[in-house]
């Protein structure tokens, strides 16, 4: 046990009075010193590579997205924010979502489904922002989801950088 | 106008003291006697008192009711219980028989005073100075009025140092009898 | 009765200083809001008007359009009753401030000396009239039926009483100075900046001044609030705009205080090292004396960390009060030899 003994207070200090002063002449110095506060919406936050956003689909140049309903991202999600339903295509990939629902108020943000994603549809954007005027209006579903890749690139290339470290080096 | 207020201000003390006797929470009687020293400061005032009016506000209303106020809150004294009716009862009967007799008294009083003086008491002619401002109040207190003033401080000094002497003692009791 | 041009000149004067005081009191909380935020490396409200001067405006709006609540159980006439008690009478004092000392004349038509009246017991009026706003705490927090509106309705009403006594004693001894309960007569005996009593009675100075924090229930006496341990005290269970009138009491208040402290001591209308100043220029000086002391309301606010309620009542009964009946008595015995 530490036993602490009270400071034995000066007679200046036992009066109050100097101290008091003290203590207004440091706020008053301190009025003149620069404000640190960020005006958000019109200072926003720098946004940087490893920002992680609500998660968008990526649309590949020719307009499609990668997605091929395997529901990974689904399981993988912990606050079971994502929904899909999946169908059939004529393409040579012959299966895309017919249905892929993200509910933002429960997504937590964390890349889980991004980092599940095998096919490198669902990427986390830098998009903070979420308000709304209805619950309903913030169930994203594919057509907000999508975003052209230009807009991911720079999570895209992050993402890939990072997962160098996973891949050994190549054996055959 | 100023009758009309005179009047209207007289009813009101009266009808406020009526509260502090009647009113059933401690709370409330406290409020009605501050209402009736509110009229009775606006009386004093009609009557070209304003020092009086400001210390019957200050002094009163403003010190002595708060600590009224403060006390009745901090013991929290509710509505009287109707445990030990009979005694209540007659306690009652008791005090509703002496206040006739103090009301009836006072009343006589100043109905003495009423007709000696005549009724409105705005229009007699101040005493030489006219007790009015506070120079002349001063002036009347402290010369002509000296010895019965230091009379009733001595009496207030007394008491203030027997309530002392009277709080002291009890709570010596109370630590000897645990 | 009555000539009409002196009437009109009340009524001017009445017109002026009282939308004066409760523009003041509404520009006191964006003052109160953008001073904290300064001193802790903030901005403040900036949003609505430039420079956020129109928050207080935008407040206002909001209080007005506020859900009023009534607690169970409460004493209903008394609940509605209590806001108005505690903002009427400290609003009803500024009417013997005296903002001049000299008359004021407006193109030739002389108004007066610019104050709504001029009694001959003007001090003894403010102390008897602010006094009672304490009864609005009070009731307002014994109405509420809550624990945390009762404790601060109490605690409001132990420290009026303990500091009354330091800042009628204080003003007692400013009085012998002047030798006059009227305003006008206690500025007009400081019109010289040697003459202000501040350099006479620099204890009663500090005690009055650090009395009218405790009287105004501001930081660091606010008890009867204290958030940390009571919630919001006496106003817990207020909304709206009765809420909005414990305010607009508090700041009229601290007004009147900082008007008194000016008047009191520091000349009030005097304007150092002018003989014979014009009415504007003493308007101006006593606003600005004033200004002063509202801005050290704010500033110690933000300053000091709060009193604990027993350092409150010993600081109040075993040194202000023994002080200042000594500074009382040794006011007297210099003033008598003298």
């Amino acid at each position: 046990m530490v036993i602490v003994k009270r400071k034995e207070l000066s007679l200046a200090e036992k009066l109050y009075l100097p101290e008091v002063v003290r203590g207004l002449s440091v706020t008053f110095r301190k009025m003149f010193e620069k404000p640190i506060t960020r005006q958000y919406p019109e200072e926003p936050l720098e946004k940087t590579e490893v920002t992680r956003g609500q998660p968008r689909l990526v649309v590949k140049e020719d307009d499609s997205i990668a997605c091929v309903s395997c529901g990974l991202c689904e399981a993988a999600c912990p606050a079971y924010a994502i929904t899909i339903d999946g169908g059939e295509t004529d393409r040579a990939i012959e299966r895309e979502p017919k249905r892929f629902d993200i509910d933002m108020l429960r997504c937590i943000l964390c890349g889980f489904c991004e980092e599940a994603c095998p096919k490198d549809a669902i990427f986390m954007s830098d998009e903070l922002e979420l308000a709304d005027y209805s619950r309903e209006a913030l169930i994203y579903n594919i057509e907000k989801l999508k975003r052209p890749q230009a807009a991911l690139q720079q999570r895209i290339d992050y993402v890939k950088k990072i997962n160098t470290r996973w891949q050994t080096p190549s054996s055959t | 106008m100023a009758n009309a207020l005179f009047y209207l201000m007289a009813a009101g003390a009266v009808a406020a003291a009526l509260g502090v006797v009647l009113a059933k929470s401690p709370i409330q009687c406290v409020l009605s006697l501050l209402a009736s020293f509110f009229c009775l400061a606006t009386i004093y005032l009609l009557a070209g008192f304003q020092f009086l009016a400001a210390a019957q506000i200050l002094v009163y209303a403003g010190a002595i009711m708060v600590l009224f106020l403060f006390v009745i809150m901090l013991l929290n004294l509710g509505n009287p219980s109707s445990k030990d009716g009979a005694e209540d009862g007659l306690f009652r009967r008791k005090g509703a028989f002496l206040s006739v007799i103090v009301a009836a008294a006072t009343m006589a009083a100043g109905a003495m005073a009423v007709t000696a003086d005549g009724l409105a008491p705005a229009t007699q002619p101040m005493p030489e100075h006219g007790i009015d401002t506070i120079n002349g109040l001063a002036g009347e207190m402290f010369g002509r009025y000296l010895l019965p003033f230091e009379a009733i401080s001595i009496l207030l000094l007394a008491t203030a140092v027997a309530v002392v002497v009277l709080a002291k003692r009890d709570r010596k009791d109370a630590g000897k009898g645990s | 009765m009555i000539e009409w041009s002196v009437l009109l000149a009340w009524i001017v004067k009445a017109t002026v200083i009282y939308l004066g005081l409760v523009n003041v009191g509404a520009l006191m909380t964006l003052a109160e809001r953008k001073f904290s935020a300064w001193m802790q490396y903030r901005i403040g409200p900036n949003r609505v008007g430039p420079f956020g001067l129109l928050q207080p405006l935008a407040d206002g709006v909001k209080f007005i359009f506020k859900e009023e609540l009534m607690p169970a159980g409460a004493n209903k006439m008394l609940f509605r009753f209590a806001p108005v008690i505690a903002a009427l009478p400290s609003m009803m004092t500024i009417a013997v401030i005296p903002f001049t000392t000299k008359d004021v004349v407006l193109g030739g038509w002389n108004i007066g000396t610019f104050s709504i009246v001029n009694l001959d017991i003007g001090v003894l009026y403010i102390l008897a009239l602010g006094g009672l706003s304490v009864y609005g705490l009070i009731i307002g927090g014994w109405a509420s039926n809550s624990k945390y509106s009762l404790l601060g309705g109490l605690r409001a009403s132990a420290q009026m009483i303990s500091y009354e006594l330091t800042l009628i004693l204080t003003i007692l001894a400013v009085v012998v100075m002047a030798g006059s309960l009227d305003l006008q007569q206690i500025a007009l005996s400081q019109n010289k900046v040697t003459d202000w009593n501040i350099w006479y009675q620099p204890l009663a100075f500090l005690m009055f001044v650090v009395a009218t924090f405790a009287e105004t229930n501001r930081h660091p006496f606010d008890f009867a609030e204290c958030e940390p341990e009571l919630v919001a005290g006496f106003h817990t269970e207020y909304s709206s705009m009765k809420f909005a009138l414990f305010f607009i009491g508090e700041y009229s208040a601290m007004t009147v205080m900082a008007c008194l402290t000016t008047t009191l001591f520091l000349g009030g209308p005097s304007v150092p090292f002018l003989e014979d100043p014009h009415w504007a220029l003493q308007i101006a000086a006593f606003l600005a004396k004033a200004g002063f002391f509202l801005f050290l309301f704010i500033w110690v606010r933000w300053t000091l960390p709060r009193f604990r309620f027993d350092q409150l009542m010993a600081l109040g009964w075993k040194v202000f009060l023994p002080l200042a009946l000594l500074n009382l008595l040794a006011t007297g015995v210099v003033k008598s030899l003298v």
